[in-house]
């Protein structure tokens, strides 16, 4: 193979996102049969109620209910690709817009409760490796097990009534305290958007009102993290190449660093992607019980007013949103360990 | 038989003679805590399935409103308190304990069903389709279930069965995952290629080695996977993707109790706390399982 | 110069099981002197390699008695500190298995580095004595192939790497267990012919563990046969060839082809084999610096082969 390097490189890549495309469509096929087989009339419910026949027709046209089964995926398809997810009927504006607000409110949470999650389940899975076992390590076992295992929803709102309305420690609800100062939208996230522009005391508000959802949230993670990344640090512990380190004369921190944490990331990467899905779910009831107007909210919305054009085009953004972190993920994966690349870039 | 996670779990004390005689000779040092959280498991369920047969044949009338008795704290008369409505929150968990069982009962039964269908043709069909069934599970796989079922409610409305269809479509995954591998293995094993060449047809093969040797591994799923659905359940009627008031699914009383969870904390943490403790207590039952099957395949 | 570099007396490892300890070296005494190879030989299961490793402390779940002294140092009461000045600078060890000594995530030159660094270099100057040493232990186009990750080495180059890093520390001593096992036939030779010239160009002492009494002749000055968890005879190694005293060093001798002794190759007779206890292991001098368990000189002489 006479290929460059960054042509390789780049063949790799398209593969990749070719194949990406691919999930994504089989993802919208799936979604549309899902729409037709399932009873009731869009058209109707999308119209609203007390809706003429006329207006019922044109929302017929619109949602592309119209014409033969072909013609209608074909039409279906098509906007997605143009970026067309139809019209709400509770806002009558693009359902693009609505979802386009919604995204980064929920990306904000999922990004600090996974950092939080690693920062956490990181320390607790070395420490327990180190004491890999003893009355101490199984009840610390057991406490994680048995606090991440608690309902999702119930534990928010447990705790945003004790933290947060009996103590006062913590906002109850919201992102920001209304009012208190005004950050300009750079990418929807209010977080990132005053840490953009440094705007610090506005940063630690919106700091203060994610700090319980994401805390709630990162639970979830936290627990099959912390399991997982246990048995990944004894095995690269007892790996041979840690013992010839350590016959070198390597001190227990630099066999860390340099040995065992590198292949412990992997996992934990690929954990991130096998549980982002959940994370997402998670974020739904995070964001339903603290009031926070991301992804959650609004499905949670649309469904109660029966505005079926957004919840289809919410699930297929998060669907594409999945997708797409999963690819990334086998990417980085990729990228990190010198044997995949060989196999398959050739690099 | 393909080995799940191997949790890091002291071996419980033996049930049984028969595991007792088996082990003799193999003596541990942390018998206790293995133990009795089996015991505690196999309680926590024992009491729940109990009361969803029992309970609703004793119960009040849980769906009539006493305003006048709203929200009143726990006492003698109400043990868990009442809630806005003036119903009695424990006599409403009890009956709801029925409703949310039986959904996940159903739930689980219905996905198995499918996926060990999906599984049996993956592995039994020509290569190629095998190949798609298993890169649509991929791409489902990562879906979360939640948000699924908010689609599925917007299609066919709110309720305990739109909830139930959703963790159906969403669940076969696993299963079908995870006995396509063990049946892929299974048929590669001598004993089964020998009974092939005798002229075994491929249904009995089935049918008398293969799931069998699946069963293990599928009680030990199938009780962890009651405890995580019946979560899922109460989570999507809390967003109203699933049960709705005033049915007493746990996950429908507390998103009713929402409202006024300051005033009157018992309407949301009791049924709370249920499904907590309950898919705890399955959690529990399904580690058991695992243990006891484990031991006796390892041979102690 | 005679000093002992190493030296083990009366060393009894242990390890940790479900119901106790499992006792498995019993009383060993070794010795290696500075500059001199010894070879300890050994079936698996004799102890051998815990031995070795128990030089460098490796083992976490391994109780001993008994002392092993590196220079002027008890290694089994010393902290985990002085350990690690230890490990690598005054005690090398090269490993059996080279597809898994090294890590597939670091570079080749990565490995070896981070030594030289600790004894004070700057990077450019250990980046250049890496090549150095890598070419010299006979990596060709060292500096360029030092970027190399290990699985584009093979199973030979990769235990010159091994080897490397036991030398970067400028040990004294060189402890090899078993680090020609996983290799072709071949590369066995290359492997112990670079690592006997690049050891006696610095005048290291060497302790070879092995199973292969094949090996030793053309490598060792000096060897110890161990036998379920004791030492059974030690002696030069001439001496050991042509006189070896011992039952069991005799079995080990007539189960390996020499050339002037033509004849079949006979398995070992364990029956014959006196077995070891604390009473007849007791070692006793039949030669110059040859020594035996008592158990041998009560057992019959064995017949020619």
């Amino acid at each position: 193979m006479l290929t460059s390097t960054p042509a390789r490189i780049a063949g790799y890549v398209g593969r990749k996102v070719a194949g990406t495309i691919l999930t994504v469509l089989v993802l919208a096929v799936a979604v549309f049969i899902l729409i037709q087989i399932t009873p009731g009339d869009e058209a109707v419910a999308a119209a609203g109620p007390g809706a003429t026949a006329e207006q019922i027709e044109q929302q017929r046209e619109q949602l592309g209910l119209s014409g033969s089964l072909p013609q209608r995926l074909v039409s279906f398809i098509g906007s997605l690709a143009t970026g067309n997810l139809g019209i709400s009927s509770a806002s009558h504006g693009p359902v693009t817009d609505v979802i386009a607000a919604a995204v980064p409110v929920t990306t904000e949470l999922v990004v600090v409760s996974v950092i939080l999650s690693v920062l956490v389940a990181v320390p607790l899975a070395a420490l327990s490796a180190i004491r890999a076992s003893g009355r101490g390590e199984e009840l610390r076992r057991f406490l994680i097990v048995l606090v991440c295992g608690l309902p999702t929803f119930w534990l928010a709102m447990m705790l945003q009534w004790v933290l947060g309305a009996k103590l006062g420690w913590f906002p109850i609800s919201g992102r920001y305290t209304i009012g208190a100062t005004s950050v300009p939208t750079i990418t929807g996230s209010t977080l990132f958007d005053a840490m953009l522009v440094g705007d610090w005391s506005a940063m630690g508000d919106a700091l203060a009102h994610i700090a319980l959802p994401a805390t709630v949230l990162s639970l979830g993670f936290i627990g099959p993290a912390y399991r997982i990344l246990r048995t990944e640090f004894i095995t690269a512990a007892h790996r041979d190449f840690v013992t010839v380190a350590r016959a070198a004369g390597h001190g227990r921190f630099q066999l860390l660093r340099r040995h065992i944490v590198p292949h412990v990331m992997t996992p934990l990467l690929i954990l991130v992607g096998i549980e982002f899905g959940s994370l997402f779910g998670g974020a739904v009831l995070v964001e339903s019980v603290f009031a926070r107007d991301g992804l959650g909210a609004m499905l949670t919305n649309a469904v109660a007013q029966k505005d079926s054009t957004v919840v289809i085009g919410g699930v297929l953004v998060i669907g594409i949103i999945v997708v797409v972190v999963n690819l990334l993920v086998d990417v980085v994966q990729t990228l990190r360990d010198p044997r995949l690349r060989s196999a398959e870039m050739g690099v | 038989m393909t080995a799940t996670a191997t949790p890091q779990r002291r071996a419980p004390r033996a049930a049984g003679a028969a595991f007792a005689a088996a082990r003799r000779g193999w003596r541990t040092r942390h018998r206790t805590a293995g133990s009795v959280l089996d015991v505690v498991g196999f309680a926590i369920v024992g009491v729940v399935v109990l009361t969803a047969l029992v309970g609703p044949l004793i119960a009040p009338d849980v769906y009539a409103s006493h305003i006048q008795n709203a929200r009143l704290a726990p006492s003698a008369a109400h043990l868990m308190g009442t809630d806005d409505q003036g119903r009695d929150v424990f006599w409403r968990i009890v009956v709801g304990s029925r409703t949310t069982l039986s959904a996940a009962v159903i739930t689980v039964i219905l996905y198995s069903v499918i996926g060990v269908l999906i599984a049996t043709v993956a592995v039994l069909a020509p290569r190629w389709i095998g190949d798609m069934v298993m890169r649509v599970v991929d791409v489902m796989q990562a879906f979360p279930s939640l948000i699924f079922a908010l689609l599925i409610a917007a299609l066919m409305g709110p309720s305990l069965q739109s909830s139930i269809v959703a963790l159906a479509a969403t669940g076969w995954v696993v299963t079908a995952r995870l006995l396509a591998g063990i049946m892929r293995e299974t048929l590669t094993e001598p004993y089964v290629e020998a009974a092939r060449t005798l002229g075994v047809s491929t249904w009995a093969l089935l049918l008398r080695h293969v799931f069998p040797n699946a069963l293990p591994t599928l009680w030990v799923k199938w009780a962890g996977d009651l405890g995580i659905t019946i979560l899922l359940i109460g989570s999507m009627s809390f967003i109203g993707a699933g049960a709705q008031p005033p049915s007493a699914e746990w996950g429908a009383m507390v998103i009713a109790a929402k409202g006024y969870v300051t005033s009157a904390w018992w309407g949301a943490l009791f049924p709370g706390l249920a499904i907590a403790c309950t898919s705890m207590g399955f959690a529990l039952v399904g580690d058991a399982i695992h243990h006891r099957l484990s031991h006796r395949v390892k041979g102690h | 110069m005679n000093e002992e570099i190493l030296r083990i007396d009366g060393l009894r490892l242990a390890a940790r099981g479900p119901d106790g300890a499992i006792p498995l070296v019993h009383g060993v005494d070794l010795a290696v002197r500075r500059g001199e190879r010894l070879a300890l030989v050994g079936e698996s299961g004799s102890g051998k390699s815990i031995t070795a490793r128990a030089v460098l402390r490796l083992d976490d779940d391994i109780t001993a008695s008994g002392s092993i002294r590196v220079g002027d140092t008890d290694v089994l009461t010393a902290s985990e500190r002085t350990m690690r000045s230890i490990r690598g600078r005054r005690v090398g060890m090269v490993f059996q298995d080279p597809l898994s000594a090294l890590d597939p995530l670091v570079r080749i030159g990565g490995h070896i580095e981070p030594l030289f660094r600790a004894r004070g270099m700057r990077p450019v100057v250990a980046r250049s004595e890496t090549a150095k040493l890598l070419h010299e232990l006979g990596v060709p186009d060292a500096s360029r192939r030092a970027v190399s990750f290990p699985h584009e080495f093979s199973g030979g180059m990769r235990q010159r790497v091994v080897i490397a890093m036991a030398l970067a520390g400028d040990p004294d001593l060189v402890i090899a267990d078993e680090p020609t096992t996983a290799l072709d036939v071949r590369v066995q030779k290359q492997v112990l012919r670079v690592l006997a010239e690049s050891t006696s160009r610095r005048g290291l002492a060497v302790l070879l563990i092995t199973h292969d009494v094949g090996i030793v002749a053309g490598f060792a000055d000096r060897v110890a046969v161990m036998y379920r968890g004791r030492i059974v005879e030690s002696a030069p190694t001439s001496a050991f060839f042509s006189d070896a005293r011992h039952p069991y060093s005799q079995g080990l001798l007539r189960a390996v082809p020499q050339l002037d002794r033509p004849g079949r190759l006979l398995p070992l007779d364990r029956a014959s084999i006196p077995e070891p206890d604390d009473d007849n292991s007791v070692l006793v001098e039949v030669g110059q610096d040859h020594l035996v368990a008592r158990s041998a000189l009560a057992a019959a002489p064995m017949g020619a082969a």
